[in-house]
């Protein structure tokens, strides 16, 4: 993680390197226990030394009004939509909870969460292993290491409607060369625009080829900070490419990988850009996720009710979860 | 200016509590200071922590009894309410 | 600080020693799958490049891997039709407008987080996490309200304030991650020459991490440059951005793809020129400069 406690050798690099020095040859098991008992590098626990001076609040008041104004005010306003049928801001009625209500009970809006939880599920199982697999097979030194990274995070810095764009082109069937080269060359007839099958799997895999990079950078950045002494003991056992990967890389790499999973959930439980430039949601209701729903009803149909009690509810999920990655990122090892 | 935020009493009552909680945690937190610990969370939380996520967990349960059941919600505000307190006390 | 200019190897404290290549021996055949996925990965974006320099009859007419005709027509009609150029413009000047504001508002506010302990730090820190996190849409109805009613409506400056919602917690955590890197003896060495808080802050500590400033800058400008939704809602003419107009590209005579592929090619050129002086902070700036 941050400076915050990653930089002190942990306790077992510190065992591994000393082993090293002695020329003691680690057995296999003290080298994967050694790998397995590292929990120094995203542990949070060392003293908190920051000094105690409640006048740091003039520095983050700016920060504090500057947010307020875009998130707070307008959130007090999505309450107030909630509650009422409004007709106009003078002529408007109280109703409750009946929005809630609706909206909680809408078989459109749980379709569209369950295929959002469905799409967020698949995205995890194809990125976080694609992602690891990328980031172990990287080039790490030498000239190529720079031009790979290049490579790799190119899709990263693409605006997500121009992926969208990319996608639309390129997986149309008469134009584009994903689309023809699945035509013709298996002869399968795929049509993203009409068959409700195809637009999942091409909506998905435009996910994959979009964020699997930041699974592998992220990977990547976890593989370079495994010191080299693990390295070199695992040589001296003689150990295979799969088990150096499985007992030395893969559990130093629980950390990175965690933030990876959450983020990729937050943001594939977002998805709105992408969806919205290849398929607007169709055909019919195929890739219509929560926030294509939500910014349907909203801008589309200028339901300001039940667009509130909708964006109560998917904010509500959302502060669950980022709750989750906040602990995990700021308490773990405690 | 403040027509289109078309507040109602019951949404200002449900804000003006909130702040006045927060300020009651802050005056709170003044005359002793929170100290964290860890309960059947098994995270360690101080009493801003807990209460964060007492009222969370209550939001979760009032959502979930309206999708589902059409019984009164005094009787989820209740329980919503008796799931903030135990994660306030015990978590 | 080389904490915050150095690599990735320096940015977890210590570069690796000089070892043998085989030490860091990879599973077999890894190069050569890594090289073919890189391949892979370029392919959409190259056809998106061919099929902005073919003519749309080429496009419409038949499909050939090969461009028969190469022509920049699609590129000047993108300079010269004010509809597309202008709202090119309009994206850039909203977006550096953002990148300014989140970085002022957020530099004291993050080495506020990274030196002193305060009253409900942890949740104020925790509370910009959820704005980050929250989903544009659920904020599109209250934005389109109270920007016409504070007259920001259609503004290059309404768009930036309101895009400072996701960005200014993104560039806290991100300058956070940052400073929290930089020796606190720094700041205290300081204090003992005589140095005033402010005046520490920008004469030494701004300095140290102009490295770090420059990619929160790069992040806040790419998280508005990306962002549609918003930026959609509040405008309508004055300050369309690019994405908006890109997405309106159907026409009686159907989609004119060879335009859309040029204009696509012309938003990537942002990211695509910085990318080699950002490459080994990607992961850390959308991590939120936790890695």
């Amino acid at each position: 993680m941050t400076g915050r406690g990653a930089d002190g050798i942990s306790p077992a690099d510190a065992a591994v390197a000393g082993g090293q020095v002695t020329g003691e040859v680690l057995t296999g098991d003290t080298l994967a226990g050694a790998a397995r008992e590292a929990p120094g590098e995203h542990d949070a626990s060392r003293a908190d030394t920051r000094t105690k001076d409640n006048r740091a609040w003039f520095l983050v008041l700016p920060v504090v009004v500057s947010v307020a104004f875009t998130a707070v005010i307008p959130l007090m306003t999505v309450v107030n939509f909630s509650v009422q049928d409004i007709f106009s801001p003078t002529d408007r009625i109280f109703v409750g909870l009946d929005w809630f209500r609706d909206v909680a009970r809408d078989p459109e809006v749980r379709a569209a969460f369950l295929r959002t939880l469905l799409f967020s599920a698949q995205v995890l199982l194809l990125e976080i292993p694609l992602g690891v697999a990328l980031a172990v097979s990287m080039p790490r030194r030498g000239p190529w290491a720079s031009a790979a990274l290049v490579v790799v995070a190119l899709p990263l810095l693409i605006p997500w409607n121009v992926v969208g764009t990319i996608w639309q082109i390129f997986a149309r069937g008469d134009i584009g060369l994903g689309g023809w080269a699945v035509n013709t060359i298996p002869g399968v007839d795929f049509n993203y625009t009409l068959d409700s099958t195809d637009a999942w799997i091409t909506v998905l895999l435009m996910d994959v080829w979009h964020w699997t990079p930041l699974v592998a950078l992220l990977a990547y950045a976890g593989l370079r900070s495994i010191p080299d002494p693990y390295f070199q003991a695992a040589q001296i056992d003689g150990a295979s490419g799969w088990a150096t990967f499985r007992h030395i890389q893969l559990p130093r790499l629980r950390g990175v990988l965690t933030i990876a999973i959450l983020l990729r959930f937050m943001d594939s439980f977002m998805i709105y850009t992408e969806p919205f430039v290849v398929t607007g949601g169709g055909p019919g209701n195929a890739t219509s996720f929560l926030s294509i729903l939500l910014s349907k009803i909203a801008v589309g149909q200028f339901d300001l009710g039940p667009a509130g009690a909708f964006s109560l509810l998917y904010f509500l999920i959302v502060q669950i979860v980022s709750y989750v990655f906040f602990t995990v990122l700021t308490r773990t090892g405690r | 200016m403040l027509e289109w935020m078309v507040w109602t009493p019951p949404t200002a009552a449900v804000f003006a509590g909130l702040a006045l909680l927060l300020a009651g945690m802050a005056v709170w937190a003044r005359l002793s200071p929170p100290v964290a610990r860890r309960g059947f969370l098994r995270i360690e939380t101080d009493r801003g922590d807990r209460l964060y996520i007492g009222l969370i967990s209550a939001a979760a349960v009032l959502t979930g009894w309206i999708a589902v059941t059409d019984l009164s919600m005094w009787l989820a505000l209740a329980c919503a309410l008796l799931v903030a307190l135990v994660i306030g006390i015990w978590g | 600080m080389a904490r915050a200019a150095g690599p990735p190897a320096a940015a977890t404290g210590r570069r690796p020693p000089a070892v043998a290549a085989t030490a860091r021996r990879q599973l077999p055949w890894a190069r050569t799958v890594f090289w073919l996925y890189a391949a892979t990965l370029m392919l959409p974006l190259l056809w998106m490049f061919g099929m902005s320099i073919r003519p749309n009859e080429d496009i419409l007419g038949g499909f050939s891997l090969i461009p028969q005709r190469v022509t920049f027509d699609n590129y000047q009609t993108f300079f010269t039709d004010s509809v597309w150029y202008s709202s090119y413009l309009n994206s850039i000047v909203y977006t550096s407008m953002n990148a300014v504001m989140s970085l002022v508002v957020a530099l004291p506010a993050a080495y506020a987080f990274s030196r002193f302990r305060f009253a409900g730090d942890k949740h104020l820190f925790f509370w910009l996490l959820t704005n980050r996190m929250a989903p544009p849409a659920v904020f599109l109805l209250p934005f389109f309200q109270i920007y016409q009613s504070v007259g920001l409506f259609d503004t290059h400056l309404g768009v930036a304030v309101a895009h400072m919602l996701f960005n200014v917690p993104l560039a806290v955590w991100i300058l956070e991650g940052f400073m929290s890197g930089i020796p606190r003896e720094i700041d205290e060495t300081a204090a003992i020459d005589g140095y005033s808080l402010p005046r520490f802050f920008i004469r030494i500590f701004l300095p140290m991490i102009r490295s770090a400033i420059g990619v929160t800058a790069f992040f806040c400008f790419m998280f508005s440059w990306v962002e549609l939704l918003i930026a959609r809602t509040i405008t309508s003419v004055n300050a369309k951005p690019i994405a908006a107009t890109m997405t309106r590209t159907v026409s009686a005579a159907g989609v004119d793809w060879g335009l859309l592929a040029a204009a696509g090619v012309l938003t990537i050129i942002p990211g695509a020129v910085v990318i080699w002086f950002v490459r080994n902070y990607i992961a850390k700036g959308f991590a939120l400069g936790r890695v």
